[in-house]
């Protein structure tokens, strides 16, 4: 038996929230989520295997999920679970980190995998732009965790399973920030993590129009275009949703041809766990041709439209 | 509007050498200012460009910030002066340790209206320091924030989040982490760099700070290269018909 016992879970979104739940129930003997949502959603995480929920509320148009911070903080110290996995978005890392403080923590963040160990929770996560995996372990009483989408499969629904749903009352924020609008973000809609085959693009590119070889031949491969940071910020020639790197797309694809793009630890890490890496790049020297199955020391510019051809001729 | 911005010294990420038993080493490595910090001092200077103020650079970290490139660095990209906290222990701090050292500083320092932080250090990038000294410091606290408007005694703030954009107005003072995209920091010219030599820059050990060695919240047991893939490593040279040819036909034998 695990000699972590309480177990709680919090996240932004209800499917992440049912991930956390699965690993809660892995990690210790009694998992607690804690959810904003409708009282049906609060009961559905009893069958997802919470023994509790702490429920907060429907949400508020008004309301942020952060202004909940004090409430959750408060339930913190009146209930002393041993860790807390919370869903690392934007608002969930915002979160982590004020919970962290409050208790005099530090958060153990992205852990790809949580031990318990000795009578305290050891993660390992990325660390060096993914030059290293560095595995660590809590020494406060209350330990907080994030953890990505992946990590845990939601278990699912047993409508056999009881539990307790505890209505929390909402602690008003001593500063509030407020929202005065939304935009819908401008973005392309691309999902790199899933794509089986992607033709990537970097600084070997002196124009922008050059983009277009790389995306026709995206188009004969059935590839998914995709770029290294300074293409997607600073040059801005492609949306960031197409950047793969430590900061952005982490994929893993059956193949991935790496046009012009010399291989920083920061992309690279982006990349590792594609099945096949080809390169083509003109500088002998360039990293990206020590982690390559395949390559080509060449100018892209000469290389590319050849390999458009054959592409085109196969196809035919 | 006084502006405090925060950055990290990292290791140069190429000069870091993967030992045989996958520890890393960092002996050869240069050091250099986190990548995403440079969008947070870009920031701070775009603030105090709009809204009139100065911007003071905050770091604290072991005794390689004491280099004077590295002071150089951060100085010739805008700020009027620059603090330091230096102790050597404090160089490995996990972020509640780092926020708490700034904390100490930012106190010490004196009033201010904005700190900034960059999205996350570019070595190990927890993403946290920003949101854990908002919360220590106890102002308004936000982190994404990918454009940031003065408007009066406020900031009106974007905060891109994974599916929308969020517009927000803070009330000062803040702690507020700014996205990679936020900016394009700026490339100091000469003249920038041998101003910067002559700029104050103020050192304290954590004692002057009123920091306890306290004790760390984690501990790290190891950090290890991972084991690498076996690649194929099939490199040809040149832009011939050949060439292409053989990489052509390797790439369809790996399409299914």
């Amino acid at each position: 038996m695990s000699s972590v016992k309480k177990v709680w879970v919090f996240a932004e979104k209800q499917d992440a929230l049912a991930q956390l739940c699965a690993g809660a129930a892995q990690l210790g003997q009694e998992v607690s989520a804690v959810v904003l949502g409708t009282k049906d959603e609060a009961e559905k995480m009893i069958k997802l295997s919470a023994d509790k929920v702490y429920w907060l509320g429907n949400p508020k148009p008004e309301k942020m999920l952060e202004d909940y911070v004090e409430t959750i903080a408060d339930l913190l110290k009146k209930e002393r679970p041993h860790l807390l996995l919370i869903q690392p978005s934007k608002r969930g890392m915002l979160i982590a980190g004020r919970l962290a403080a409050g208790l005099g923590t530090s958060v153990l963040v992205d852990a790809s995998e949580l031990i318990s160990a000795d009578e305290s929770i050891h993660s390992t996560h990325m660390v060096y732009g993914g030059a290293a995996f560095r595995k660590e372990k809590a020494l406060t009483e209350t330990t907080i965790a994030t953890v990505g989408a992946g990590v845990y499969t939601a278990l699912p629904e047993d409508p056999a399973r009881q539990g307790e749903v505890i209505e929390v009352a909402f602690v008003e924020p001593a500063i509030k920030i407020k929202r005065t609008g939304k935009k819908v973000k401008e973005s392309v809609s691309v999902n790199l993590n899933l794509a089986k085959r992607i033709v990537s693009v970097g600084r070997g590119f002196k124009n922008q129009a050059d983009i277009k070889m790389a995306e026709e031949l995206a188009g004969l491969m059935e590839a998914e275009v995709g770029c290294s940071r300074p293409v997607a910020e600073g040059l801005n020639w492609l949306p960031i949703e197409r950047y793969v790197g430590i900061s952005g797309a982490i994929v893993k694809p059956e193949l991935y041809l790496a046009v012009g793009i010399s291989g920083q630890v920061q992309h690279m890490v982006g990349i590792s766990q594609s099945r096949v890496i080809v390169a083509i790049n003109k500088d002998k020297q360039a990293p990206i041709f020590k982690q390559a199955d395949y390559g080509i020391v060449g100018d892209l510019n000469k290389v590319l439209p050849l390999l458009i051809e054959k592409f085109k001729a196969r196809k035919q | 509007m006084k502006v405090i911005v925060c950055y990290k010294i990292v290791p140069e990420e190429q000069d870091i050498v993967v030992l045989k038993d996958r520890n890393l080493s960092f002996d050869r490595a240069e050091w250099k200012i986190g990548e995403f910090d440079l969008n947070a001092i870009e920031a701070g200077m775009q603030i105090a460009g709009a809204a009139g103020g100065n911007v003071t650079a905050l770091s604290i970290g072991g005794k390689k910030l004491e280099s004077s490139k590295l002071k150089k660095a951060v100085l010739s990209r805008g700020p009027q002066d620059l603090y330091l906290v230096i102790d050597e222990q404090i160089g490995e701090a996990d972020s509640f340790l780092t926020a708490l050292a700034l904390k100490g500083a930012i106190d010490k320092m004196g009033s201010y209206d904005v700190v900034l932080c960059g999205e996350g250090s570019s070595d190990l990038y927890a993403k946290q320091v920003g949101s854990q000294l908002g919360q220590l410091l106890n102002v308004a606290t936000i982190n994404a924030v990918s454009k940031i408007t003065p408007d009066g005694d406020q900031l009106i703030v974007e905060r891109t989040l994974e599916n929308e954009v969020e517009i927000l107005e803070i009330t000062l003072p803040a702690v507020i982490s700014v996205t990679t995209d936020i900016n394009e920091p700026r490339i100091p010219g000469m003249k920038e760099i041998m101003a910067a030599g002559k700029k104050p820059v103020t050192q304290w050990s954590i004692a002057d700070i009123g920091l306890q060695k306290s004790a760390k919240s984690t501990e790290i047991i190891s950090t290890l290269a991972p084991e690498q893939a076996d690649r194929k490593q099939i490199i040809l040279e040149g832009e011939s018909e050949e060439v292409v040819e053989k990489l052509f036909e390797n790439i369809c034998s790996e399409l299914h």
